[in-house]
């Protein structure tokens, strides 16, 4: 297979190399790099809820409650005992994926709505511990001063371009591990799930074992987009774990598209950028907001990558038929057999399995 | 004792609220399957509207709640039309969002028409009554007895009238419904359009209680999806129980345990009851 | 299911999404549009979701100082200066606050950014002195944004610390020795608790459990109020918004409270009266009621306040207070002779003060300014409602914002 005349890697390392050159554009811009670099630590977190979501199926609404527990583990952990950010980084982070996995145990044994709303109430009382828990949290007064990455100088993090690439590189880091998990056994597994339970179970998968690592593997996700969006904002508050967190990472892995490599960062970009542009509305931009976040969910249900990707296995397939129409022509003057105009179906499944109609069927 | 006794009391009417908000999400959530986000704006915007009436109008208390009930039916069967129709084959997901979507336009829409001040409506329904040294306000006492009456009527529309068995043999079999001939375009409409109803009457009543607010219907939203996950989804004396057995939970623990994790309390025991019973504790054998 | 109104419609979508990108970045971009004349003045407030009315009130308060500052004429370095407010709503989330504040700093180039929240403003410090440079105009009474020794911070407020002596004393001598605490569960309402407690203790009185509820998410009082009241207490300390704090008091009168309540700097007892009977609120101290107050400036301003947002509506100290804010920065301005230096214009705010117009003067103007960038009104009161519906000024003692 020839992976550079596929336009979704070709898209999506486009997608890459625009953010990654951002800087160049922005560097003076603080607003720009921040509002970016911020949106980056979302989208982590919006793939974590891909993993859980996108691939197995599951509607987890605690990834707000993750985000904010990875961030209250740096904010705190840099803050009140003076830990340094790594070492308080790798610790949330293993933090939010015992926290994730043990949450999992109990969750996972409820299903379909019970689920969504189950994962629903574990994010509101991360939410409420945080905002009550006065001695350890500081509740409503938020923890401050959260301490900027050490750079071992070489490099100065305090600097919104040298953070901006820390953040990227990580969030890359997640891209591919989406990406390698989606060809991988591991991903086809979640995605047998997430077509139907009782045939995975049927097939000899360990529905539960595989919902129990994606569960946990979401959180650390969660974590990791938390931790770092602690240290690019430096102040931290019980907002950062509130529900509404969790309703912004849906619309955008919905805006984005479900299940695909690259929707999750395109969707927190244009998401992002989209609340930034309403600002200048005020009070009333909701009343433009809601219609549009509507629209959206209604005109393009797949997303935008399962969109874009609509064209282009549409043009696969007019490829083919015209391939096809050839050989079957050749193969009537000359009386033999074709070769086969086939070759791109194979990565085709992204778009496929992104459609609303496989996953979560309704009853 | 009178303590005790008090906040028996106290618990119950909160119970009631929670019955009374509940009711309509029931509905949409256990019938249809589908998690409105939106139901605690339109519980917002059945209490501004009754609010028009009585106070910009001068419609007497119960027309005016009558009225807008009608038109929150209405603004239902809208919202079903122009954004839960066009998503039925999609997955939950989508629709959560696009609650989501209404609820912001819901809100802005409220503050742009009201303002961001809190209002306060006032009820005919006034005095008290003393049982047993406990104080209960008689609007208190009226939301207790409608949330009841309300339920009983409710149960009897599905299970004995045309339009409400519609809505009952679509949730058994939706298949096997539209091939007896039930619209289940129709019966989405008549249940979100009751949805909001309901969700009027109950904001009529409670709202005196407490203040209008463009987000007053959030703090109840949460724990109104906690009370009908806990009494199983699409089950009415699920939702009348867990109601009560929420508000009464919240109540004691505020008094005896402390204050600040009284309202946590409503999503510990959900915690709780679905780790023990991951469906719930009422339910129904639903087709699928 | 494709139909081929349906594709044209995606079409449309996807055309409008991709503008609508496009269009964000270069908002994003563009960076502003320098006219020598107009200077931004930036503002950051909860002006939707739960915190809407409060970021009004303070945004009513800075549109009315810039239209009066405007129609009497500023004037820097010789030039003739138009003021302009651009606000932007952070929905009481600090992370955003300092997003909103980074950017009209960065495009609409807005020397001061005002905001009306201790989170956010902790949020907007860590990016204000250092590779941007803005002045913050805080309406907090929280003193732990002046402890952090950010040179560009302007806290308006009076230190909330400096009334719980005074309430103490006040509601002790009207109640009686016993306090039960009924305050909302905010940031500010913990801080108030914690201080209110701290002086009643010293005071020799007796104080029950922390009965602290969320005002805003409780839906109904009563249940709270009778846990309160079983402690039969003398006094009750209340407090959070105005409107919900009335209800609160309502429901105590009416299960038969008698004793007195101390009112949290947050609740304005004349808003309060809005929704609730005056009889309700009698017995009560709290902070002084704007129409109270007798500055030059208070009867004019309270005029147009009602010119601007209705009889109905009462000013509060957020209008007041902020409107004050404005009209000292565009002194500041006049006076160091600068529009876009943040640091000259906090340097000269000490100048500043004595040279402010009277007529701006309306709720407590302050003399001076500390080190840390404090605006101190020595003259400092708060009040108690008694039997009769009056208001009787109480002279408040300042305490020191150092931890």
């Amino acid at each position: 297979m020839n992976a550079l005349k596929n336009p979704r890697i070709i898209g999506t390392f486009a997608l890459v190399v625009l953010i990654a050159a951002a800087p160049l554009f922005f560097a003076h811009e603080n607003y720009a790099m921040r509002v970016i670099t911020v949106g980056m630590c979302a989208a982590i977190a919006v793939y974590g809820l891909n993993i859980i979501l996108g691939f197995t199926g599951q509607l987890s609404l605690a990834q707000g409650g993750f985000f904010g527990i990875g961030a209250y583990g740096v904010g705190l952990l840099t803050t009140d005992y003076d830990w340094s950010f790594w070492s308080a980084f790798a610790v949330s982070v293993i933090g939010t994926a015992v926290i994730g996995y043990l949450c999992g145990l109990i969750a996972l044994r409820t299903k379909d709505e019970y689920f969504a709303i189950f994962t629903m109430a574990i994010g509101f009382i991360i939410f409420l511990v945080i905002s009550r828990w006065e001695s350890v949290t500081h509740a409503h007064s938020g923890v401050n001063n959260v301490k900027f990455p050490e750079g071992g100088g070489l490099v100065d993090f305090g600097s919104p371009v040298a953070m901006f690439y820390l953040v990227f590189v990580i969030l890359l880091i997640c891209v591919y591990i989406t990406y390698a998990v989606r060809r991988s056994s591991v991903g086809r597994t979640l995605l047998t799930i997430r077509t139907s339970e009782d045939l995975a179970d049927a097939i000899g998968v360990r529905v539960g074992f595989s919902k129990q690592l994606a569960f946990a593997a979401s959180a650390v996700f969660g974590g990791i987009g938390g931790g770092l969006y602690a240290t690019v904002v430096g102040f931290i508050g019980p907002d950062s774990a509130s529900l509404d967190k969790t309703f912004e990472f849906l619309m955008f892995i919905l805006v984005g598209g479900m299940g695909t490599v690259a929707g999750p960062l395109l969707g927190s970009m244009i998401v992002t950028f989209l609340f930034e542009l309403f600002q200048d509305f005020q009070a009333y931009r909701f009343i433009v907001l809601g219609p549009i976040i509507v629209a959206l969910v209604i005109f393009a249900p797949r997303g935008i990558i399962g969109y874009l990707g609509g064209f282009v296995d549409k043009r696969n397939r007019r490829r083919r038929v015209a391939a096809a129409r050839r050989s079957a022509e050749a193969a009537e003057s000359a009386n033999r057999g074709g070769p086969s105009g086939h070759d791109d179906a194979a990565d085709s499944h992204v778009t496929r399995s992104g459609g609303p109609a496989a996953p979560e069927e309704k009853k | 004792m009178t303590l005790f006794i008090q906040q028996l009391f106290n618990g119950l009417a909160l119970g009631g609220v929670y019955c009374l908000a509940a009711i309509g999400l029931t509905l949409v959530f256990g019938v249809l399957r589908i998690p409105n986000l939106a139901h605690g704006s339109l519980y917002m915007l059945g209490a501004y509207i009754t609010y028009f009436f009585l106070t910009t109008i001068g419609v007497p208390y119960i027309a005016a709640i009558g009225m807008a009930a009608i038109i929150l039916f209405v603004l239902g069967v809208g919202l079903e039309r122009l954004v839960f129709h066009p998503l039925r084959n999609s997955p939950h997901t989508h629709h959560m969002i696009a609650a989501v979507g209404a609820m912001f336009f819901f809100q802005a829409l409220a503050q742009a028409i009201w303002g961001a001040d809190f209002r306060r409506m006032d009820t005919p329904i006034t005095g008290e009554l003393r049982v047993l040294g406990a104080e209960i306000s008689a609007q208190r006492i009226v939301i207790i007895i409608t949330a009841v009456i309300v339920l009983a009527l409710l149960a009897w529309f599905i299970k004995r009238s045309i339009h409400g068995q519609t809505i009952e043999a679509i949730e058994q079999d939706r298949i096997g419904a539209s091939l007896v001939g039930i619209n289940p375009s129709m019966v989405s409409m008549l249940t979100l359009g009751l949805s909001a109803l309901l969700a009027t009457i109950a904001a009529g009543l409670v709202a005196p209680i407490n203040l209008l607010s463009p987000t007053m219907g959030d703090a109840l939203n949460l724990k109104v999806f906690a009370i009908i996950i806990l009494g199983g989804l699409g089950s009415l004396p699920g939702a009348i129980l867990g109601g009560f057995v929420l508000a009464i939970a919240e109540t004691m623990t505020a008094t005896y345990v402390s204050s600040a994790f009284g309202d946590t309390v409503a999503f510990i025991v959900l915690v709780a009851v679905l780790a023990i019973k991951p469906n719930g504790l009422f339910t129904k054998a639903v087709q699928r | 299911m494709h139909s081929v109104s349906r594709n044209r419609s995606r079409r449309l979508l996807a055309a409008a999404v991709v503008g609508a990108f496009a269009l964000s970045l270069s908002a994003c971009g563009g960076g502003g549009s320098g006219e020598g004349d107009t200077v931004v003045i930036g503002y950051t407030g909860p002006l939707s979701g739960g915190g809407a009315a409060y970021g009004e009130n303070v945004q009513i308060g800075l549109e009315m100082a810039i239209d009066d500052l405007n129609s009497d004429g500023v004037e820097v370095d010789g030039k003739p200066v138009t003021l302009e407010l651009k606000a932007l709503d952070d929905k009481y989330a600090p992370a955003t606050a300092a997003s909103n504040a980074q950017r009209l700093a960065d495009q609409d180039k807005a020397p001061v950014v005002v905001s009306p929240n201790a989170g956010a403003i902790k949020a907007i410090q860590q990016i204000n002195s250092g590779r941007s440079n803005f002045l913050i105009s805080a309406y907090t009474s929280d003193p732990a944004i002046v402890q952090s020794d950010n040179p560009l911070t302007m806290m308006i407020p009076p230190n909330f610390e400096s009334y719980a002596d005074e309430f103490t004393e006040t509601a002790m001598e009207h109640g009686g020795k016993k306090l039960t605490l009924l305050g909302t569960q905010s940031e500010y309402g913990q801080q108030w608790t914690e201080s209110i407690t701290e002086s009643w203790s010293a005071a020799g009185g007796e104080i029950g459990k922390d009965n602290s509820i969320d005002y805003a998410t409780v839906s109904d009082f009563a249940g709270p109020v009778s846990k309160a009241l079983a402690e039969k207490p003398d006094a009750i300390f209340v407090g959070g918004p105005s409107q919900p704090t009335a209800l609160i008091m309502e429901e105590a009168r009416k299960q038969g409270f008698k004793g007195s309540f101390l009112v949290m700097d947050q609740a304005k007892l004349d808003e309060m009266a809005t929704v609730t009977k005056l009889d309700n609120l009698k017995n009560s101290v709290g902070v002084l009621p704007v129409a109270e107050y007798e500055d030059p400036g208070t009867e004019d301003f309270l005029k147009k306040f009602a010119d601007k947002a209705g009889d109905k509506k009462v000013a509060t100290s957020e209008t007041a207070l902020n409107y004050q804010g404005i009209a000292i920065i565009a002194k500041a301005m006049e006076v160091s002779g600068s529009t876009d230096d943040p640091e000259k214009i906090r340097e000269a705010i000490t100048d500043a003060l004595p040279e402010v117009d009277d007529r701006y003067k309306v709720n407590g103007f302050p003399e001076e300014i500390t080190d840390e960038g404090h605006l101190v009104n020595p003259n400092l009161e708060a009040t108690f409602l008694d039997d009769d519906g009056k208001y009787t000024k109480i002279p408040i003692e300042q305490v020191s914002d150092n931890k």
